[in-house]
């Protein structure tokens, strides 16, 4: 480990010395765009510089991605100060990501402000989203539901398009090939014509996936391919009325050894902004998504079909924004939507439905011209589950020019999703067990008292745990209120921030045993039950060295537990086994380790040159992640110390080069995971090693642009 | 006269001499009033009480059923000794000076407590598993012989995949499980080392009952807890089970694991399960509650 983190010194150290020695001439144009040119829209659904937010805000700009040279969603926020790309190791494919500790489930993913559906087990694979063609990623950190509702618990991430500008058609084609036969091509076309303007993307991705255990059958990542096909429209009806549609669509299918898994996602937005007068404007936006997985699994030799498991999930939304400007800097913003649901899947006894409404206000001041106050709240009201109030309040205080202090104090939430609700689903091939989402657990429970499936004391009645008079209570939603407070600093060529954070989640939704069948299976069913909290501090600096040659570094600090195990532990004393013995051994409580896949430590830095005399670039970006546990393995139900579960602290480097030849061609090199960091998966038996990492990736990328 | 008050006064000189050599160096019967504790395993201590007591440990001669057992310490009033290995129970008998006695209640001579570890006693099942019917018969364990039975009521504890049933209460209508003829009873102690488990005193049996194991055999409700990722089954730790044995003895255990050779780390694909490695104490007197 001691080797690996010299290296990383080495590597960086050297980069630093190459790039300033060969540094002579200034010139403007940087990699990070300039401070002032930044805006986001993400924070307050309005365009708003990003230096001036009150909230704890991230933005990706496009120039970032394209020199980072990597082309998916999950792979430019695993780089961002705070964010973290969870390996999902245990099981092997997606990847969830992960702010101020708060897991994918928690987290709201947006394109061009309206939300991409479609989750496996509460985790979004942001590897789906292909970033080719966008402006910018802007993360907001800390609950959003005041503006954005369900799931913005732990952040929202917005992934802004580009938008077409030049008269001229413009437009580019890349190739990269990457390790892993991994071949990515994009084609895209732009053009802004008067009042029309369109843009059209093309994506294609195929790779032969890996495999991180060598010894047993089959791979880890199958190999697979998949489309992205994105259409853009831009349109000025009048001065007044501007039209924006849009349309995605992603295809994907895995090459598994038996059976089927495809993946097919769509989109289709359409916006109309209606300006009524400097001050004032309207926007009318209808969104309908579709999201569609089948899965076939396939007994090879009796070719006769073990699972069949479809999923289509719809989501129509209508909604209205208007805006209003009282005065510059005073700005009020209210919306109203309805949301209409629908999922149809093979565990489902029926298709299922949603509807929702919500409306939502937010006023955005500054009473005195130091201080910027954003007030907002929104309220869902739903068809299944409890209404929900989500009330949020930001401050920036600028002390000096140079220096401000932002805080803020929001709620968010998480609607119960379908498989807690409707779920109705009987393992008949594994084990007969059975689970009952919340709406239909009665008639579950009832229907196997009538089959005279439960089980029965001697006078004939049936034991129930749960009795059936406290069964069907509606689910509350999960939520949390989360703090934010820290300190900025911009001045010249340095920019700090400081963010101190805390997140209480109350009604996180469990699984518990709601009776034991004759045969010994259990059925589950759903309760409000656990919460947690994750508290923390993130430092992000930037340091222009030179104009064109830029140090960014990051660091979070994180403590994430689960408050019942807290307390439990408290009262009752911890323990664990002694890993020898067997026998059980008292532990302190501080060897607790806190919730599943946290690291305590997170650091990221990251050098950007650009040499535009040669028309070249270069970088260099390193991750840190302390050591996490994946799950308790000595059956005390939490992770501890005396687990073996946990998977040693890595570094990640990643370089990249460019240049730009006959002015439209640019060449990409690079490496991600330059180290080629394995690791060693805490589960794998002795004779049969697992990976964590599939190890270096090296890539190519031809760019020709017009 | 005078020749007669020298001889009186010689006569009670004499006397007086030979009483108080009497006094000194004669023998004078001691009592036993008392023995405690009045039973005890070998190498227990015991405090006897009585009075004149010699003050030379050589000089007592103290035996239980026969066996001569170690002085530890003497006074006039109390002797402290510990029950010699051999010991058998009935009188304990006190001799010295040409004096013999026995203490005024017998003592009980009780057997060791054992001490010991049962290793991969198998708890198959021919059902489907994942929570499929349990079938097949129960493996029934006595701590008596510290091995597995086939006897129908001289078992105290049976085992089938994680499913542990007690020989006490009823039937609880599962396929296959043994008849209960027996007066078992289990105690689950939580959140506690095996060692500070020092009774069964004072502690709640329940038996097996009609539709329900005293044992709930579901995961984080008895004894194991069952990991998803892992597909691991795992004893809690800090969960002692306290039995009550078929005929009225007391034993505590606590499972170590769940598969072949009670591997440190066990995998589920790897090791075998089914397999249950459990330490135990078994108290083999009647009616005695000591589980240390």
């Amino acid at each position: 480990m001691s080797l690996n983190k010299n290296n990383c010194l080495i590597i960086f150290s050297l980069f630093l010395w190459v790039a300033l020695s060969a540094q002579k001439k200034r010139e403007k144009d940087s990699i990070l765009t300039e401070n002032l040119g930044e805006v986001v829209v993400t924070a307050t659904r309005t365009v708003r510089q990003l230096s001036s937010l009150p909230l704890p805000v991230t933005l990706i700009p496009q120039k970032q991605i394209t020199n980072s040279g990597v082309t998916r969603l999950n792979e430019i926020l695993s780089e961002q100060t705070g964010i973290v790309v969870t390996p999902d190791i245990t099981t092997g494919g997606g990847e969830g990501v992960q702010i101020q500790g708060i897991a994918s489930d928690y987290i709201m993913v947006l394109i061009d402000g309206v939300p991409v559906v479609g989750r496996s087990s509460g985790n979004l694979d942001l590897s789906r989203l292909a970033i080719g063609n966008i402006q910018q990623v802007e993360v907001v950190k800390g609950p959003s539901s005041a503006l954005f509702g369900s799931e913005a618990l732990g952040g929202v991430i917005n992934i802004i398009t580009e938008r077409p500008k030049t008269e001229k058609i413009s437009g580019q084609i890349t190739h990269r090939a990457a390790s892993f036969n991994n071949q990515n091509t994009t084609v895209s076309v732009n053009q802004r014509k008067g009042k029309l303007g369109y843009s059209l993307f093309i994506d294609r991705l195929s790779t032969d996936g890996f495999d991180l255990a060598d010894g047993d059958e089959g791979q880890t990542v199958n190999p697979f391919f998949n489309y992205t096909f994105n259409g853009r429209m831009y349109y000025d009806l009048s001065d007044k009325l501007q039209l924006f549609a849009s349309g995605r669509y992603f295809l994907q299918d895995f090459d598994i050894p038996s059976g089927t898994s495809e993946e097919r996602d769509g989109n289709a937005q359409l916006r109309i902004d209606h300006k009524l007068s400097d001050k004032s404007q309207f926007e009318y936006e209808f969104y309908y998504t579709n999201y569609v997985t089948n899965e076939q699994t396939v007994d090879p030799i009796e070719n006769e079909i073990l699972l069949d498991n479809d999923f289509d999930q719809q989501l129509f939304r209508p909604e209205v924004r208007f805006n209003h400007s009282f005065t510059p800097n005073s700005t009020l913003t209210m919306g109203g939507g309805y949301n209409f649901e629908s999922l149809d899947r093979s565990l489902f006894a029926d298709q299922v439905t949603f509807d929702s409404q919500y409306v939502f206000a937010q006023y955005d001041f500054r009473p005195i011209k130091k201080l910027n106050i954003i007030v907002g709240a929104r309220f869902d009201n739903h068809s299944v589950y409890n209404s929900q109030l989500s009330p949020k309040i930001s401050a920036r205080y600028n002390i000096t020019e140079h220096l401000a202090v932002k805080g803020s104090v929001g709620s968010g939430f998480k609607a119960p999703d379908f498989r807690q609700l409707f779920l109705d689903f009987t393992n008949a091939a594994g084990g007969n067990y059975s689970v009952f989402g919340k709406e239909v657990e009665v008639q579950g429970i009832e229907r196997l008292i009538a089959n005279d499936e439960i089980i029965t004391d001697s006078e004939g009645n049936q034991i129930l745990p749960v009795p059936l008079s406290e069964l069907g209570e509606p689910l509350n939603a999960e939520s949390s209120v989360g703090y934010n407070l820290g300190v900025g600093y911009d001045k010249g060529k340095f920019r700090g921030d400081i963010n101190f954070f805390r997140n209480d989640f109350t009604d996180l939704i469990d699984t518990r045993i709601l009776a034991t069948k004759r045969n010994g299976a259990n059925v589950f069913g759903y309760i409000n039950r656990e919460s947690v909290y994750t508290q923390g501090m993130e430092v992000d600096l930037r340091y222009k060295i030179l104009d064109q040659l830029t140090l960014s570094a990051g660091y979070q600090l994180l403590y994430a537990f689960d408050k019942d195990v807290e307390e439990e532990l408290a009262e009752n004393g911890a323990f664990a086994r002694d890993p020898e013995t067997l026998e059980t051994i008292r532990i302190s409580e501080d060897d607790y380790f806190g919730l599943e896949n946290r690291s305590r430590h997170i650091i990221n830095a990251k050098l950007f040159y650009e040499i535009p005399k040669w028309g070249a670039n270069a970088n260099l970006r390193v991750i840190y992640r302390s050591r996490f546990g994946l799950t308790d393995r000595n059956g005390n139900s939490f992770l501890d110390e005396f687990d073996n579960s946990f998977i040693e602290g890595f570094t990640l480097i990643n370089l990249s080069f460019g240049k730009t030849f006959f002015k439209h061609y640019q060449v990409q090199v690079g490496a991600n995971n330059l180290l080629d960091f394995t690791g060693t998966n805490p589960f794998s038996a002795p004779e049969n090693q697992i990976a964590v990492n599939p190890g270096i990736q090296i890539f190519g990328r031809l760019n020709f642009h017009f | 006269m005078k020749t007669t008050l020298k001889l009186f006064s010689l006569i009670f000189i004499l006397f007086a001499f030979v009483a108080c050599s009497d006094d000194d160096e004669g023998p004078v019967e001691f009592s036993v009033t008392a023995i405690s504790p009045e039973s005890g395993t070998v190498g227990t201590e015991i405090t006897i009480t009585g009075t004149d007591f010699p003050s030379d440990a050589a000089e007592v001669n103290l035996t239980f059923g026969g066996v001569s057992a170690t002085i530890t310490s003497i006074s006039s009033t109390q002797i402290v000794t510990t029950v010699p290995a051999g010991a058998t129970s009935g009188e304990v008998r006190i001799a010295a000076n040409g004096f013999t006695s026995t203490t005024p209640t017998t003592f009980t001579v009780l057997s060791d407590l054992v001490q010991a570890r049962a290793s991969n006693i198998p708890a198959p099942t021919t059902g489907g598993g994942q929570g499929a019917p349990d079938e097949g018969p129960f493996t029934k364990f006595s701590f008596a012989t510290g091995a597995v039975t086939d006897s129908d009521t001289e078992w105290d504890i049976a085992f089938r995949a994680t499913t542990i049933a007690i020989n006490g209460g009823v039937a609880t209508g599962t396929n296959d499980e043994p008849e209960r003829n027996g007066n078992g009873g289990v105690a689950l102690v939580r959140d506690v080392l095996f060692s500070e488990v020092t009774t069964a005193n004072g502690l709640t049996y329940t038996q097996d009952a009609d539709g329900a194991f005293a044992i709930n055999p579901v995961s984080d409700q008895g004894w194991y807890n069952y990991n998803g990722a892992l597909f691991l089954v795992s004893p809690i730790p800090g969960t002692v089970l306290v039995f009550r044995t078929h005929d009225g003895k007391y034993a505590k255990i606590e499972i170590l694991s769940y598969y072949r050779d009670a591997p440190e780390e066990p995998n589920a694909f790897v090791d075998e399960a089914r397999l249950y490695t459990f330490n135990y104490i078994y108290n083999p007197n009647e009616g005695e509650t000591s589980l240390e």
